[in-house]
């Protein structure tokens, strides 16, 4: 098992693009980390004159916008929102698309054909729509967005699952166990899942990704957690100001894109990783 | 063949039905009742209206009887009414859809059109120069948030050189006829759509790269060159026609998504469509007109996820087969 | 036919000296070394040898056909009707594919696009070489489908690859071959993917068809049965050389190098129809650790000092026959001694 992790580890180092992209997300959670100790200070306090450029006050190095607020400690601030966000949004994906998939594929026959006719609704569903209209109803609070989003993004790990799980189900290491008597929860998740799991990992950090796009759509369109700060919602706020100070929106927008570029370079080269035989093509 | 047509189109119902079922759960999960917040914030106090609106959702009644009622109305294509347009919720949606639809077929259009050619540019070219500038954008595209693009590109094309129009869909007071109409509508449509499409446009260069590299290594390749066709020829006629197969699929797939990424590109742009109808129904509370886009964003990527299952079928022959 | 008049000894396709190198991370590989061979129109040349042997590689030098990278044609050349097929431009060589020179394969299944009419493949390899319309170009390929004995020919245009058997395939890639009448057809293990009892009519047809347009004929085979039946000259490869090369007959009677007679099950005279290659003991040497000497002679009975230490070359050993083989060279020259003493 050691020797299995270190030759992977050293298939994903040998992969250059994804190496640039985990130094990327390490910069970001390093930054996430940091920003109490950075900028000991509510974020959203107004320090200076507005809209002072980036590089041009050493003490504001990404500048300040219109009211006044640090740019630098509100990204830094927005790293952990849209971190946190797009963290317990893929687990909330993950475990609804695992519990339907491996669900689905286990039992099979009309348990099988209900469950993906549920995702197939899923997929339906105009995903951004659905959530604005849960936030819409629950209430804009960081927990509502963050389920929001997990509720349209499982889709994907649901079918990954069921597709992992029916080529195990049939192996003799399952057909072991049930002879043994095991129960089906636990052949489920104590056997098989630990099988099906890398790729299904893979997928989830895929997930990531899409979680922070969607958050940072809604905090944008100003349907976030009114109480912190965001990414998306920086955005939103520099909007009325695009003629005079563009910066105010480029330098998040920025922000979002690097990680979500990092974080697709990771998964990418996690995917390239556990397939060898693909990457050679 | 018609067979399969009639059945395809008989599983979209229930789909529809299922999207019912779950705006009905979503009315019942509401902290407190909706009902209450809707006629507060629409500011109905007619009690004879209350009775009505009572009656309508039907509040009164057992949650079983409720559900029926509320599937039935939709069957008949009651979505309510809003207050805030004063008109039916159908309406005021099927009015403003038009708009929509425009501006999602022409980001679908430019991301077909630019990723199928970079992906075929990047296969054709692989591991040259071209290849690699072409992942490098598509890595760039796929992580840009649409309506960041779509500000970054109103800064430097409308503000800064003024080629195009900052938002809306036509020149107020403008009257040039219906040619001129149109032309002004497309130069309107052109930062929107580009803004909206590009994420997919990503996507698909990276898709159609790999499976034009696929297809390249098939065994009918080497035939069609046997035949003496020229290299272009080839990859055109015979390994496009089979490279752009899981580019279908994948439209149909992301149908939804592009409907809910119009939502927030039609913000940026005033765009006058579903996007900003629901962006305003969601900040005023409208919930009629909220769970109505829904219902009826839902039937546009059912009927067009049909359509492209259809197309796919055309496409390919060995699945007409089965 | 505008045929260009020939010299009744001039062959159609004369390889010289071919050499072609796959290019690896491991290194440079000689996948094809000095191969020639000639064959005249009118006549069947079989190329024989075990998979890996280079034989797929030489087909496909001559249509300019090799998947590149990692196959290079490093060296040699190869004329058709005196003309240096290396020398041409993609153009040129444009114009020799499917007219001049054509090719089928292995596998019909999979060798013609799934998600086009066989019409439509036929009509477009029609169109690619004569300026016919869409409609004469029709009526040209249902006479082709008839003449490689399609049933049905005009509904089977409509029809696409799936719902074709892979018999049926076949004969349609012949009738693609030979839609623009080559003077050489190139079959690349023409009927290994086909039942048994399909092998026979698909090659009673290629025959037929060369007996009608005399073009000439190189089947790349691993199948001896194969060979008895269509071949009149024969050349065996091993490890990226040409080892043997014989008159059919002869061949069949008196195999001299030592891998032929493995081939032939190690009894010189099988001339039995339908003799399938016997398992050889030993396995083919990779081509990056060629050994020095013999390339066969891990696997050789008959090995001695010499095979181990010098490379044999071909040498013509009995009339028409050349062999690079120490020794059958030792043999027959006991042989003649025998005779003269």
């Amino acid at each position: 098992m050691l020797s299995l992790t270190i030759d992977f580890a050293r298939r994903f180092a040998r992969n250059r693009a994804a190496l640039v992209g985990f130094a990327l997300v390490i910069l970001v959670i390093g930054v996430a980390l940091a920003a109490p100790w950075l900028f000991p200070r509510n974020p959203l306090r107004i320090v200076g004159k507005p809209e002072i450029w980036p590089f041009v006050s050493s003490r504001y190095p990404l500048g300040t916008d219109s009211l006044g607020r640090d740019i630098a400690a509100m990204i830094a601030y927005g790293a952990r929102t849209t971190l946190l966000i797009g963290v317990c949004a893929s687990l909330t994906a993950t475990i609804i698309g695992i519990s339907v998939g491996a669900t689905a594929a286990y039992f099979g026959g009309w348990v099988d054909e209900l469950l993906m006719r549920f995702t197939e609704l899923f997929q339906t569903i105009p995903n951004l729509i659905f959530v604005l209209t849960i936030v819409a109803i629950l209430g804009q609070k960081i927990e509502y967005v963050t389920i929001a989003v997990g509720i349209v993004t499982w889709t994907p790990i649901a079918r990954l699952t069921r597709a992992e799980f029916m080529s195990l189900r049939d192996r003799e290491f399952v057909q072991a166990c049930r002879a043994m008597g095991m129960g089906n929860l636990r052949i489920m998740f104590g056997e098989i899942l630990p099988n099906a799991l890398p790729p299904v990992i893979v997928l989830s950090s895929l997930v990531i990704a899409g979680a922070v796009l969607f958050e940072s759509a809604v905090s944008f369109l100003g349907l976030g957690d009114p109480n912190v700060s965001s990414w998306g919602r920086l955005i939103g706020d520099g909007r009325t100001l695009i003629r005079s100070s563009w910066y105010i929106c480029a330098v998040p927008g920025l922000a979002i894109m690097l990680t979500v570029l990092a974080l697709n370079l990771v998964g990418d080269g996690l995917n390239d990783a556990l397939n060898p035989k693909l990457r050679d093509r | 063949m018609r067979r399969i047509i009639i059945r395809r189109l008989l599983q979209i119902i229930p789909l529809i039905l299922g999207v019912i079922v779950l705006n009905f759960m979503l009315i019942h999960l509401a902290p407190g009742s909706l009902f209450d917040v809707m006629t507060s914030e629409q500011q109905v106090t007619d009690p004879a209206m209350l009775d009505q609106l009572r009656h309508t959702y039907g509040v009164d009644q057992p949650t079983s009887v409720q559900l029926a009622k509320y599937i039935w109305s939709v069957m008949r294509l009651d979505l309510g009414f809003s207050y805030r347009q004063n008109a039916p919720v159908l309406d005021v949606i099927l009015e403003q859809l038009p708009s929509t639809v425009i501006l999602m077929l022409s980001a679908t259009g430019i991301a077909l059109l630019v990723g199928i050619t970079a992906g075929v540019l990047a296969s054709v070219k692989v591991n040259t120069i071209w290849d690699n500038l072409i992942s490098l954008g598509a890595v760039f595209f796929f992580a840009a948030p649409s309506f960041w693009l779509g500000i970054m590109m109103t800064v430097l094309f409308a503000v800064k050189l003024g080629w195009f129009p900052v938002g809306g869909m036509r020149t107020i007071g403008s009257d040039q006829g219906t040619f001129g109409d149109a032309l002004d509508v497309m130069h309107h449509l052109v930062l929107p759509a580009t803004a909206l499409g590009l994420f997919y446009a990503a996507t698909y260069a990276r898709v159609m790269r790999a499976s034009m590299l696929e297809v390249f290594r098939l065994d009918f390749v080497r035939t069609a060159r046997a035949k003496g066709l020229s290299r272009s020829r080839v990859v055109i006629s015979h390994v496009m026609r089979n490279a752009l197969l899981p580019i279908v699929t994948l439209l149909g797939l992301q149908l939804g998504t592009i409907l809910g990424g119009s939502v927030v590109i039609e913000a940026v742009f005033s765009w006058p469509g579903i996007g900003s109808l629901l962006f305003d129904s969601v900040m005023s509370r409208n919930f009629p007109m909220v769970l109505g886009v829904l219902v009826l964003g839902s039937l546009l990527v059912a009927v067009s996820n049909a359509a492209v299952d259809l197309i796919y079928l055309r496409l390919d022959p060995r699945i007409r087969a089965r | 036919m505008a045929a260009i008049a020939l010299a009744p000894s001039a062959p159609l396709l004369e390889i010289d000296k071919l050499e072609v190198s796959l290019f690896t991370r491991r290194g440079v590989l000689p996948a094809i070394d000095g191969l020639s061979l000639t064959v005249s129109a009118g006549e069947t040349l079989a190329i024989v040898g075990e998979s890996g042997c280079g034989k797929s590689l030489a087909a496909l030098s001559v249509m300019r056909l090799l998947p590149e990278p990692p196959a290079k044609i490093v060296g040699g050349a190869i004329r058709f009707m005196g003309r240096d097929l290396a020398g041409l431009s993609d153009r040129e060589m444009q114009r020799v594919r499917g007219k001049d020179i054509s090719m089928i394969f292995q596998d019909p299944m999979t060798s013609l696009n799934p998600v086009i009419t066989i019409g439509d493949q036929l009509i477009e390899a029609i169109r690619c070489h004569a300026d016919v319309s869409r409609k004469e170009a029709s009526n040209r390929a249902v006479e082709m489908l008839r003449r490689v004995r399609i049933p049905d020919a005009e509904r089977r245009l409509n029809d696409y690859p799936h719902q074709m058997s892979g018999g049926m395939s076949q004969r349609v890639m012949i009738a693609m071959a030979i839609a623009c009448g080559p003077k050489l057809l190139i079959a690349d293990e023409p009927t290994t993917a086909l039942d048994v009892t399909i092998q026979a009519q698909i090659l009673d047809l290629m025959k037929d068809v060369q007996t009608d347009t005399g073009m000439g004929l190189i089947i790349i085979t691993h199948d001896l049965g194969v060979v008895a039946e269509t071949a009149d000259r024969v050349v065996v490869m091993y490890a990226g050389r040409k080892v043997e090369e014989a008159p059919v007959e002869g061949l069949f009677e008196r195999p001299l190098h030592r891998y032929t007679r493995g081939l032939l099950g190690a009894t010189p005279s099988a001339q039995r129809q339908g003799d399938r290659l016997v398992e050889i003991t030993g396995s083919v040497p990779a081509l990056e650790n060629l050994p020095t000497g013999c390339a066969f002679q891990n696997r050789c009975p008959d090995a001695f000092d010499r095979c181990r230490a010098e490379r044999p070359v071909l040498k013509p050993l009995l009339p028409h026959r050349t062999a690079a083989c120490f020794a059958a060279e030792e043999e027959l020259s006991r042989d003649v001694a025998a005779i003269g003493s």
